[in-house]
């Protein structure tokens, strides 16, 4: 029996990397995913590759009015949630001299408002009990050149699931956030984009254990989270990290 | 098949609450356990509950002379550490002005220096690839009064957790702390009070305490594969008492 047997779990940002492999660990572990991403084609790829009790819905997480489209699917389809997995962010590297309210704009709208809203309009369909888990990142630690919105985008999720943790506690929802030290993923390369090193070497100097954590490492931190196994914790920042914010 | 099976793990304090519950989950999970208390009747019961692919091995955490035997007698049965739960730890309320030598080396001699020395002893059995679990207290992010040595014994873990991740990576040796808010064990039972612990539910937000089960439970994350990329850090099982 699966650890998530007979659960329902939305994964924004669920086409690829650290979503998508968590996505197909839920349905492993018998729970039925919606998946979000902007992009069909990709889409259409995660829900061959996952290959069953999975819908996609296409959409922009930073639009509220993809997230009501979402949420209409899946309260016709299911009728409520178990599992929010809010996952989708997006990384632009820049130094805070070359910032405009443009790359500011854009991160801060995806990693922060965009999370905010995803988990607030859950909350009707949300189960009691329910799992709220936020993709943060173990930069919201650290001081990393180019990163500085990125990582306070991500520092505001720690923030978020503290006051929610109080907010929905009576419904016995716990609310986490899992932050991934670089881990090897398509949105790693990206981020390691400041640098003038290719991503490995960039990256594998930060983290102690000497190499780029899995996407599948990830998702088995989300299913212990998303889990019952998990039952006492809440309001906490997990990072899954090879120890990069701890070194 | 368990999350740990044919692994070999070594849980000090292992004959009541927390780590009592996680021997029975690690054997429940396919590992073989140790686990160490100071008392023998305690010791013998746990055996008994656990029912299988257990030793008792009678000792106090804080004796180093007892930390040797330990270790020979899981280097002569099975020759190998996978997994190191360093639970042993005690504490009790004595506010500043009232604290005397006695109970500061208590605390620190046990949940400080007997956790360092048991790390070290079993370092060389230790297979690499491991899991090094410890057990803070979510005290260390609170202010309670009169719990206040208490609680910086437990915060010395995560430092030794930061350092010792650096000297262990070479052998691919996680090291982590699990830190426990209220939990509902026999050693809360005698050391609160019946209006603390009505103070502790008062700031969990679920208002109920935890149960040592729910303690096992990320004592076997910690300890198995699929917490394989978690290494240097602290992961609080306190129902959000820290938090809010």
């Amino acid at each position: 029996m699966g650890a998530l047997e007979g659960k329902v779990a939305v994964i924004t940002g669920g086409n690829g990397g650290i979503g998508l492999a968590t996505a197909r660990r839920f349905v492993k572990e018998g729970a039925y995913v919606f998946i979000t991403g902007r992009r069909q084609a990709e889409l259409d790829k995660a829900v061959s590759l996952i290959g069953k009790n999975v819908t996609a819905v296409r959409g922009d997480v930073s639009k509220l009015e993809d997230l009501d489209h979402l949420y209409d699917v899946v309260r016709k389809e299911k009728g409520r949630v178990d599992v929010v997995f809010a996952n989708a962010g997006l990384v632009d590297p820049v130094l805070l001299t070359d910032s405009t309210p443009d790359t500011y704009d854009k991160q801060f709208n995806l990693n922060a408002r965009g999370v905010y809203f995803t988990v607030q309009k859950a909350l009707p369909l949300l189960a009691d009990n329910a799992s709220i888990i936020l993709s943060g990142s173990a930069a919201w630690q650290m001081g990393i050149p180019a990163l500085g919105a990125y990582s306070a985008t991500k520092a505001a999720l720690v923030s978020f699931v503290r006051t929610w943790t109080a907010e929905l506690a009576s419904r016995g929802i716990r609310a986490n956030v899992i932050s991934p030290g670089p881990t090897e993923t398509p949105m790693v390369h990206v981020g390691a984009k400041a640098s003038d090193e290719g991503t490995s070497d960039y990256f594998k100097k930060m983290i102690p254990m000497g190499r780029l954590g899995t996407a599948d490492e990830l998702a088995s931190a989300a299913v212990f989270l998303a889990s019952d196994e998990s039952s006492f914790i809440t309001g906490i920042d997990l990072p899954v990290d090879g120890g990069t914010a701890s070194r | 098949m368990g999350k740990l099976e044919g692994k070999v793990a070594v849980i000090t304090g292992g004959s009541s609450g927390m780590a009592l519950a996680s021997a029975k989950r690690f054997v429940e999970e396919g590992a073989y356990v140790f686990i160490t208390g100071r008392r023998q009747e305690a010791l013998d019961e746990a055996v008994e509950l656990i029912g299988r692919n257990v030793t008792g091995v009678r000792g106090d955490a804080a004796n180093l002379d007892d930390l040797d035997r330990l270790f020979e007698t899981v280097k002569r049965e099975k020759g190998k550490i996978d997994i190191l739960f360093a639970s042993a730890g005690t504490g009790e309320a004595v506010p500043l002005g009232k604290i005397t030598e006695q109970h500061f080396d208590a605390a620190f001699g046990l949940n400080v220096r007997g956790t360092l020395f048991t790390v070290q002893k079993a370092l060389p059995l230790f297979n690499d690839g491991g899991s090094i679990i410890m057990t803070g207290s979510n005290a260390s992010a609170k202010g309670f009064a009169g719990w206040g040595v208490y609680a910086a014994s437990k915060l010395a873990l995560r430092s030794f957790a930061r350092t010792w991740l650096n000297e262990l990576k070479g052998r691919n040796i996680r090291v982590n702390v699990l830190v426990p808010g209220a939990i509902a064990t026999p050693m809360q039972e005698e050391v609160l009070s019946k209006e603390a612990k009505e103070m502790f539910e008062s700031m969990i937000p679920r208002g109920k305490m935890g149960q040592p089960e729910e303690v096992a439970t990320v004592a076997l994350f910690l300890a198995s594969d699929d917490s394989s990329f978690v290494n240097g850090g602290e992961l609080f099982v306190d129902g959000g008492m820290s938090a809010i």
